[in-house]
């Protein structure tokens, strides 16, 4: 019985402990995540100006309201299209390069290593501003350059389209250097005596690539496809805010600035708390397919 | 397992609310009386780098020199909007600073939610002496910044902005052109076709921020008003002209650029635009970077027509209850406006001063003027202020951004002036409805 009642309270003890050292990341969780999300959720059914001191209760207009809003779709397809850049820009050519540097590349690595993961550790308005100045399509170097063959530059931050384009590119500048560092790091994890009895073999580098690299990397893979999708849209933020504000006409917004704007800019916590719950609720869906149908197939080492 | 993770967030949850309400708490201080003098908050949004210690060296001064009353300087972060927030948060507690910034666009949420009292209420009831003060010192023009839609004098006005033509004269000059610049936005298409032709650069840039601010200047100088009696009314026969040329110049002429904000003024900077229309806020920054010879000139008038520029900026309002703090306020404000405070309160943010006298006096801003020409061009076009239009309601600032919506639209070349501005003047009155 005694014994019994020791290893009781001692576990007990223990569990204390753990949930003790639970409760700062509880706290810090709680107080950033929770509890806005269940705030945002409140908010969405009020028709509320972030001054006034009552809200009122309005149930579901503000969700109808934002998808009978032929701008929402607008900025749902620009958010896709920014999706899609990015896993270009920000997860398949750092793979690329990655794989390059480490199996094809003999000399310089560390340098192109330093290279192109500098300017991850730059803060990103500076480079928005940077790049403001460096794209300007009338007085920036790339105008002069472009200029001296004869090719005008596209005002971009007023073309639909180019503009995305322009955007994705000054975010990628940013996040790519992180995804190819992460990368670099699994390529180079994966087994050399492999990839030297292939070369012996004499397989080609492609499909060295894509059936050895590529499927031994595959559990960093995913993981660099995710926080492509999600931080890429985080990031992209910046370079809209600062050179953009969504324009023109919302061609360069995404879900994300999109519901800043309506709350910060418009004041229309209940549209704008709508549109996150939303979008939430579409990035959910994504994952859940994600889960069921890629990571099925992910080969995980350990 | 489980419950005991819920049960840790809700107490987690529990403390970190618990702990925002007893923040909230602990920061009301009791400011009624400090010795015999009368204490009072005076709230603002100048930070440090927008004329924050400017408003420091005010206080201080004044303070020094006031036997009756210790002014107490409470800076309010996020611009007016964030002030006003305070100002609920305050008021909710059951209290109130004395005197206040606000912003223009915020000139009607004010006076509608807000306890204040009109200066010219406080100087009939305890200052007989300045009863003139304002009537003597102000503008009308001006001082009609500061009524609400109901007509009442609801503040003073103290910090003012007003849209400047800059000009790069030594490419007018390479152009051939009048270094002085063009008087009428007819004269500003003629220039800036001539300066493409002969320099290969753009003519013109006219500021595109998110506001109709400038946008304003240009219709209502043409005779155009944004709105007349509750309805916007922009897309009458001289609103569309007014929009045609800036239109026609970027679409039609190709000598006039359609770019954000900072990238426009950055072209003019580096020389390859010959003239930009933005505030006179962006003075210092251009004339810091420039390497050419650059002047100010006043706004561009439609021919035969008179200007009418809005003002940016914002006013001073009483929310003091009690009669003492009330009077100390009016002290305090009159401090602010007198010629010495308004010429330093200039210097150091850049701002154009409400009040008369200020620009000519040896105590004022004479000799800063003089070194600053570019200051006189804004300076000079006092008398053609206008209000700020904010569109009414709660769906006002929906309405201004379906019109900056359109102006991307329009300066795209995606739809016709007159079909765009058509259709956006029946989409706002549908919402101001």
């Amino acid at each position: 019985m005694h014994a019994v009642k020791a290893t009781n309270k001692r576990m007990s003890k223990e569990q204390w402990l753990a949930y003790g050292l639970l409760i700062p990341t509880l706290l810090i969780f709680a107080l950033f995540m929770f509890w806005p999300f269940v705030y945002t959720i409140y908010l969405s059914f009020f028709d509320w100006n972030m001054v006034k001191p009552t809200k009122e209760f309005v149930g579901f207009q503000n969700y109808i309201d934002v998808l009978s809003d032929p701008n929402t779709y607008k900025v749902f397809g620009n958010t896709f299209l920014y999706i899609v850049l990015l896993l270009i820009i920000n997860c398949s050519i750092p793979y690329v390069f990655a794989f390059i540097l480490d199996l094809v590349l003999k000399r310089y690595k560390n340098f192109y290593k330093g290279a192109m993961f500098l300017p991850s550790v730059i803060s990103l308005v500076v480079g928005s501003i940077l790049f403001t100045w460096i794209l300007n399509p009338v007085s920036g170097p790339v105008a002069i350059i472009l200029d001296w063959f004869g090719v005008e530059m596209p005002i971009w931050s007023k073309m639909d389209g180019w503009v995305i384009v322009v955007l994705s590119l000054i975010t990628s500048w940013k996040v790519f250097g992180y995804n190819f560092i992460v990368l670099y790091a699994s390529i180079n994890g994966i087994s050399r005596e492999i990839i030297e009895a292939a070369k012996l073999d004499r397989v080609p580098l492609w499909k060295i690539f894509f059936h050895i690299v590529l499927p031994m990397s595959g559990a960093t893979g995913i993981y660099v496809l995710i926080i492509t999708i999600v931080q890429g849209l985080q990031y992209v933020f910046t370079p809209i805010k600062v050179i953009t504000q969504g324009g023109p006409n919302y061609a360069s917004a995404n879900a994300i600035y999109h519901a800043y704007h309506e709350a910060f800019v418009l004041y229309r916590t209940g549209h704008s708390a709508a549109l996150s719950i939303l979008t939430m609720a579409i990035f959910i869906t994504l994952l859940i397919l994600e889960f069921k149908f890629v990571e099925r197939g992910v080969h995980y080492e350990n | 397992m489980k419950s005991f993770l819920k049960l840790f967030s809700l107490i987690s949850l529990a403390f970190v609310l618990t702990a925002c309400g007893n923040s909230s708490d602990s920061t009301d201080k009791d400011s009624s009386s400090k010795g015999e003098k009368t204490v009072i908050e005076y709230w603002h949004v100048n930070a440090e780098t927008q004329g924050g210690k400017t408003v420091e060296e005010l206080v201080k001064a004044f303070n020094e020199q006031s036997e009756t009353t210790e002014v107490v300087a409470k800076y309010n972060p996020d611009m007016y909007k964030g002030l006003m927030q305070n100002l609920q948060a305050e008021a909710a507690a059951g209290k109130s600073p004395a005197v206040v910034q606000v912003g223009w666009s915020f000139l009607d949420y004010f006076s509608n939610n807000f306890s204040y009292i009109s200066p010219q209420e406080v100087i009939d009831q305890h200052f007989k002496d300045d009863s003139t003060f304002i009537k003597d010192n102000f503008l009308e023009n001006v001082m009609d910044l500061a009524k609400n839609s109901e007509g009442t004098q609801v503040g003073i006005p103290y910090s003012l902005s007003t849209p400047v033509l800059y000009i790069n004269r030594s490419l007018l000059k390479e152009a051939g052109l009048n270094e002085n610049g063009p008087q009428t936005w007819q004269e500003v298409q003629e220039f800036s076709k001539v300066i493409k032709e002969k320099t290969g650069k753009h003519g013109f840039y006219m500021q595109e921020p998110a506001d109709n601010w400038a946008t304003q200047a240009l219709l209502e100088s043409n005779g155009a008003r944004m709105l007349t009696d509750g309805k916007a009314t922009f897309a009458s026969k001289d609103g569309i002209e007014a929009y045609q040329l800036l239109a026609d110049m970027i679409n039609k002429d190709k000598t006039a650029l359609h770019l954000p904000w900072d990238q426009g003024v950055q072209s003019f900077i580096d020389g390859n635009v010959a003239m930009a229309y933005t505030t006179i806020a962006r003075r210092s920054q251009i004339q810091q970077n420039v390497k050419f010879d650059v002047a100010a000139v006043k706004s561009p008038a439609w021919e035969g027509k008179e200007v009418r520029l809005p003002a940016g900026g914002a006013m001073l309002a009483i929310t003091a209850q009690e009669e003492k703090q009330q009077k100390s306020a009016w002290e305090f404000m009159k401090y602010l406006y007198s010629v010495e405070s308004m010429a330093k309160w200039t210097e150091g943010t850049g701002y154009v001063p409400p009040r008369k006298d200020v620009a000519e006096a040896e105590n004022g801003l004479k000799a800063y003027l003089e070194e600053n020409e570019m200051m006189k061009a804004a300076v000079e076009q006092m008398d053609g202020v206008v209000p700020w239009t904010s569109f009414p309601g709660d769906a006002g600032l929906q309405a201004e951004q379906l019109l900056l919506d359109t102006r991307d639209e329009i300066l795209g070349g995606k739809v016709s002036v007159d079909e765009g501005l058509k259709s956006t003047e029946e989409e706002i009155n549908q919402l101001l409805k």
